[in-house]
């Protein structure tokens, strides 16, 4: 289906340039370098930006396998310029001497290998980042904490880099749309540019843009089926951990009063001080027998913040300074710092609940990334009401 | 274990219980009212532990009113809510909640927390008697 346009050559005459998958590639991806940025750092939007991160990844390696069998415009053979041929581009560019390409011109292909290399190199780090820092995702336990988070930095610094990039780009889109007195945005959403030459333009390729939406909506659904399935009293959780070890006698004689606080939320020296100081327990004398007393600090010590079983766990025992004895997590200045944007307002309304006010898994310990709903108090949860 | 096993094992449970807790619970609490009495109670009346049961208090420090059924209810059959976490309380009935009163050392456990939060200091013999002998009849 090749769309010959021969008309009047001294007329400029629209031609297809960018096919369909091309430009629907070139959105796609912007709407989820959007999202990156609107769920980067937060807890709570963790799995949508996993998914984006995913989506990303997977329309940069179609687009590098479109830019050896797509159509012409799209192919690396005909943007294939060297740095020097870039460098050339934006210095005729800045004198006022633009040369026009009907594709990607010398300089913008620098952002196209630009953007295609940083991208997937980011998503690499990311989703190493899930699997090291929170130990999930398809990597988990390939590295350590500790690491994870070092590579979280790169992550950031790699993000960064390519919003400096797309920044670039739209800088050149304007100075380019300017100098050839085309709008080459619009030209990248309806795929035609002018030319006054006689130019074949290139197949929609519309089949092909139909697969990649299937694709993205089939991998959508599979991503995010779970939450059809969410009930009240059976959140749908996206990420899990398997299930922690629980204790008849922490049941019985630590949730039977509040939340079963996992040992893992607190160090090994807070459990020792909360079990030492019973007769004192926030108000109340727990009057605890010795057998008590020391099959509860026999499970406590069993998995305390220092066993790293959850990346809570990690992070409390990362940031709690050794000579602090936080006797609530609460006190610790990484809670602190994780709350800090918690309002007033939502502080209010959820606090009776505890940690189960917010975070869905608090019961089960593993307090994960995704299990928050802030200002939604549930009940029924744990015996919460 | 697969399901009709498990149904099996709860039935067998649930009739052993039946037998056997009852039995736990009388030897339990008598074995309780005796040293009460030993420690000087005497007369123990279900009607004053119901009375003892609602009876307000003031904490010292904050002033706030506390008493026993702040997070018991005064229906001991219903479920109550912890008064500071909110977390629900099992019904202190036997009668709808039978693993009640099975254990000494579990009822004096909370009754030594509990008088001591509610009302600033450990209750006498005389009104521990009186509410164990309430929540029994129960």
């Amino acid at each position: 289906m090749q769309t010959s346009i021969a008309s009047d050559a001294s007329q400029p005459h629209p031609v297809r340039i960018w096919d369909l998958p091309t430009r629907l590639f070139h959105w796609m991806l912007v709407a989820a370098f959007a999202a990156q940025w609107l769920t980067q750092d937060d807890a709570r939007l963790l799995d949508y930006h996993v998914f984006a991160g995913y989506l990303i990844g997977t329309l940069l390696l179609l687009r590098v396998l479109w830019g050896f069998v797509g159509t012409r415009y799209a192919r690396f053979r005909s943007f294939a310029f060297g740095p020097r041929d870039g460098w050339r581009h934006l210095r005729a560019l800045l004198a006022g001497r633009h040369e026009r390409h009907l594709g990607h011109n010398p300089a913008g292909t620098w952002s196209i290998f630009g953007l295609l290399v940083l991208g997937l190199v980011t998503v690499a780090t990311g989703i190493l980042t899930l699997g090291g820092a929170k130990q999930l995702g398809p990597l988990r336990g390939l590295i350590g904490y500790a690491r994870g988070d070092t590579l979280a930095l790169v992550h950031k610094y790699l993000a960064w880099s390519m919003l400096v990039l797309v920044a670039l780009h739209l800088v050149g889109v304007l100075l380019a749309s300017r100098a050839e007195r085309e709008n080459l945005t619009v030209s990248m959403v309806i795929g035609t540019k002018h030319s006054t030459a006689t130019v074949d333009g290139v197949p929609a390729a519309a089949p092909v843009a139909l697969i990649l939406l299937l694709v993205v909506a089939a991998g959508a659904w599979v991503y995010f089926r779970g939450y059809f399935h969410s009930q009240p009293d059976h959140p749908y959780l996206p990420f899990t951990l398997a299930p922690l070890a629980q204790n008849a006698a922490w049941q019985k004689e630590c949730a039977g009063c509040h939340l079963d606080y996992h040992p893992s939320i607190l160090p090994a020296r807070s459990w020792d001080a909360l079990l030492r100081e019973q007769h004192e327990h926030f108000g109340e004398d727990l009057d605890l027998d010795d057998n008590s007393v020391q099959a509860l600090q026999q499970y406590a010590l069993s998995q305390p913040a220092e066993s790293h079983v959850t990346p809570l766990a990690w992070k409390i025992d990362a940031t709690t300074p050794v000579q602090e004895v936080p006797l609530r997590v609460t006190e610790t200045g990484y809670w602190k710092r994780r709350h800090k944007d918690l309002s007033t307002a939502d502080w209010n309304r959820t606090k009776r609940f505890a940690c189960e006010g917010c975070h869905l898994d608090a019961a089960a310990g593993t307090f994960l990334p995704g299990a928050i709903h802030v200002g939604t108090p549930r009940t029924a949860v744990g015996g919460i009401k | 274990m697969n399901r009709r096993r498990a149904a099996l094992f709860a039935l067998l449970s649930a009739c052993g219980a039946a037998l056997i807790v009852p039995g736990a619970r009388a030897a339990a609490v008598d074995d309780l009212l005796k040293r009460y009495g030993e420690e000087g109670a005497a007369n123990f009346s279900a009607d004053a532990g119901e009375q003892f049961f609602d009876r307000p208090f003031v904490e010292a420090k904050s002033g706030e009113p506390r008493k026993c059924s702040l997070c018991h209810t005064t229906d001991l059959k219903r479920t109550g809510k912890h008064a500071t976490t909110g977390k629900a309380i099992e019904p202190l009935a036997p009668s709808v909640n039978p693993k009640r009163l099975t254990d000494v050392r579990d009822i004096e456990k909370w009754l030594t927390r509990n008088c001591k939060w509610t009302l600033g200091r450990e209750c006498t013999p005389q009104e521990k008697g009186d509410v164990l002998l309430m929540i029994k009849g129960r």
